[in-house]
């Protein structure tokens, strides 16, 4: 046992954190960040209930939203671990300073999910929880339906943390990750078996709406991830990995791309070794499918309409331009390249190519599933696969342009955050309204989306050629 | 002929001033030392002169080019060994440097040869084919002194060319360093070891507080590199040795 005591780690690395992040984006636009999310949620919880959606249903997706950060949450503890580096690339924080420090490796690691519980409960789940309990009604309905939305979500982010720090856990004593999918699909299938995946919303309501139900998800969240700090196992490493040179033969297969052939080999590559591979990008697109499917449900049990699937999954899928540009841009940093005779405007060329060749895949199955399991016409699933492209080229060309190399960091800057939003909201809600009211798109009404995705794909183009010179100016100002 | 050339530089990150008013000129066949404390504005110094980043005043030259209106022609002909940590790469040291060859236009089969030859010299010919992600930082920093030469350039610019390396290896290094630059090219070593700038180095410069402050020719100097240092930067002695035991 060391002098230091937990309050006062805590206290360190909460400063350390607020620190990272007002540094990283400017003080006040930073602060911005919270006030932006309680209004986007506020608008978006209105502007649903008004158009005919239950508020319990919106309540219900934010809480699904919220449990699936605290499950990406779950994973930050583990910066420095090999093999959520080999997964995520490299981070470093005060908790890698264990092994300088007097203090035991797993210690450190209580604390630092402690403090990212309070951090984040705090500076996301509350603005959250404040923008959906506007749908209360007045102020004083506000006020108290806070606290019990905030408590709500609350539970479910930690909830969603202790299960990823199991999981890391068991990775840790060497269950395999075939293993832990495995785990996942058996659960899935046992609430599906059981009945409760067409009612995931009453069984949420069952572990969050009542004090004894609030009590067990607490206890057995905090039971969970205690046992897991317990069995984790902070020497566990790989082996170390050797692999024949794919560099040269992929480059001279790639080398009709043009000068920029060596980047995309190498995105392509680093992507392809690190854990998890290309199913990342699959993954992620998986889950934006999976959204937008309970999406077109809760709309359809509400408002007795099923919109037009290729139309409606088009336009969403295309979000995942987002999380694939953060997937290959995972592994380097302009930093590195601007070592080399590279410019900014060739790196983004590059990895716009890499991106077109993960990305197709990703999103080009779960489509080609939605099509097929929501039985879209002929015509709607060829208008949604042309706005798929349009749409993605421009979430693509909005995201570089706005966040450049980076496009992790711009979701904690409140006045890009807000940009982004307000760029993805201009074509994103008129194409979803249109396949709202026309359940079988008319000739002209195909014709009319697939101009406009085409144009707004240019638009993307256009973004993605301008932030090579934008950006450039920005590194070269250090 | 100077090589190296910067006139006034000067920068600044917001309310820091990183350089005041940087003046130096290195010639061809100098190993050149930039010796300075910690935040003296040795890095800021380098990542102008190969054009990574922009001074808000003055001029740089680099065998010929402008780093500021062309940094591609300036970094396509001079090599690199950045101080900074890299992020993870999947790539192994092999592949890593036919990456490099690629950017720089070289044919991978000399490239290959090269890579032998350095990884031979340098002793890391088991790791070539280990993922970089999962080299030691001294086996990092080999493959990087290795990627700054294998287009064999006439200027080589080297932030702590000895930095995490063994006793072994660093004698090698600066033993390769000095030849490179007797063969008639410019090596440019930015360092706080004193120690090492005495070794090798055919000349220093001096940095404190984003100027060079002095300039030593250390084939004609009759002090210690130390001793001068010291008088330049903050005046002390070296024998005002901080005792670890007071509180």
């Amino acid at each position: 046992m060391t002098g230091t005591s937990t309050r006062a780690l805590v206290r360190i690395l909460f400063l350390e954190e607020w620190r990272l992040h007002t540094e990283l984006f400017g003080g006040r636009r930073f602060v911005a960040f919270p006030a932006v999310i309680a209004a986007l949620v506020a608008v978006c919880g209105i502007g649903l209930v008004r158009t005919g959606t239950d508020p319990d249903a919106v309540v219900f997706g934010v809480s699904t939203l919220v449990f699936a950060f605290g499950l990406y949450s779950g994973t930050a503890g583990f910066v420095g671990d090999d093999m959520l580096e080999n997964a995520l690339g490299e981070v470093s924080l005060l908790l890698g300073s264990s092994a300088m420090l007097p203090l035991s490796e797993r210690r450190l690691l209580t604390v630092f999910l402690v403090k990212d519980a309070l951090y984040y409960c705090l500076l996301f789940v509350l603005p959250i929880a404040a923008g959906v309990s506007v749908l209360a009604g007045g102020p004083l309905e506000w006020a108290s339906a806070l606290g019990y939305h905030w408590l709500l979500l609350s539970l479910l982010f930690v909830a969603g943390m202790a299960l990823t720090v199991a999981a890391i856990t068991a990775r840790t004593r060497g269950v395999s990750g075939r293993t832990l999918a495995g785990v996942v699909v058996l659960g899935v299938g046992t609430l599906w078996v059981g009945g409760f995946l067409g009612d995931l919303s009453g069984l949420v309501a069952a572990a969050t709406g009542s004090v004894g139900g609030s009590l067990v998800l607490a206890l057995a969240s905090c039971g969970l991830a205690a046992l897991s700090l317990r069995w984790y196992d902070p020497t566990d490493s790989r082996p170390t990995t050797t692999a024949a040179d794919r560099f040269t033969g992929l480059n001279r297969r790639l080398s009709t791309v043009g000068p920029e052939s060596g980047l995309v080999t190498k995105t392509l590559l680093e992507l392809g070794r690190s854990s998890g591979g290309y199913w990342k990008p699959v993954v992620s697109a998986s889950i934006l499918f999976a959204l937008v499917t309970f999406l077109v449900g809760v709309v359809r049990d509400v408002t007795g309409v099923e919109p037009a699937p290729g139309i409606f999954f088009g336009g969403v899928l295309g979000l995942s331009a987002f999380t694939t540009y953060n997937w290959v841009t995972q592994f380097d940093s302009v930093e590195e390249y601007l070592t080399y005779p590279i410019d900014v405007a060739t790196l983004f060329r590059a990895k716009a190519v890499a991106f077109v060749v993960v990305n197709t895949p990703a999103v080009a199955v779960p489509y080609a599933g939605a099509v097929l399991w929501f039985g879209a016409s002929g015509l709607d699933a060829a208008v949604g696969a042309v706005v798929l492209a349009g749409y993605s080229l421009y979430y693509y060309g909005l995201t570089v342009y706005l966040a450049g190399f980076d496009p992790n960091e711009f979701l904690f800057d409140g006045v890009r955050f807000s940009l982004f939003t307000a760029g993805v909201a201009l074509v994103l809600v008129p194409t979803l309204v249109s396949g709202f009211v026309a359940v079988s798109p008319s000739p002209t009404l195909a014709l009319a989306l697939c101009l406009s995705s085409v144009l707004v794909g240019g638009v993307g183009v256009a973004l993605l050629s301008r932030a090579g010179t934008r950006w450039r100016e920005i590194y070269h100002q250090g | 002929m100077a090589t190296i050339e910067a006139d006034g530089l000067a920068k600044s990150y917001g309310s820091v001033d990183a350089l005041a008013e940087m003046s130096l000129s290195v010639s061809r066949g100098e190993l050149f030392g930039f010796l300075g404390p910690n935040g003296a504005g040795k890095t800021t110094t380098i990542r102008i002169l190969t054009g990574q980043v922009s001074p808000d005043r003055g001029e740089a030259r680099v065998l010929g080019t402008d780093p500021t209106a062309t940094p591609l022609e300036t970094r396509r002909r001079i090599g690199i060994v950045p101080e900074q940590q890299r992020p993870p790469s999947f790539l192994t040291p092999r592949e890593f440097i036919a990456f490099v060859g690629e950017v720089r236009s070289l044919e991978p089969e000399a490239v290959a040869e090269r890579t032998e030859v350095w990884a031979d010299r340098l002793g890391f010919r088991s790791k070539l084919d280990t993922l970089h992600a999962e080299l030691s930082r001294g086996q990092q920093q080999k493959v990087m002194i290795t990627q700054a030469f294998v287009h064999e350039p006439e200027v080589v610019f080297i932030d702590e060319p000895v930095a995490n390396l063994d006793p072994l290896v660093q004698e090698q290094v600066k033993r390769l360093l000095v030849a490179y630059a007797a063969a008639g090219n410019t090596v440019f070593v930015s360092t706080h070891n004193i120690d090492v700038a005495e070794d090798i180095c055919t000349r220093v410069g001096i940095v404190a507080d984003g100027s060079l402050i002095a300039e030593c020719d250390l084939e004609t100097m009759d002090e210690p590199l130390l001793e001068t240092f010291l008088r330049h930067v903050d005046g002390a002695s070296p024998r005002d040795v901080p005792n670890p035991t007071t509180r």
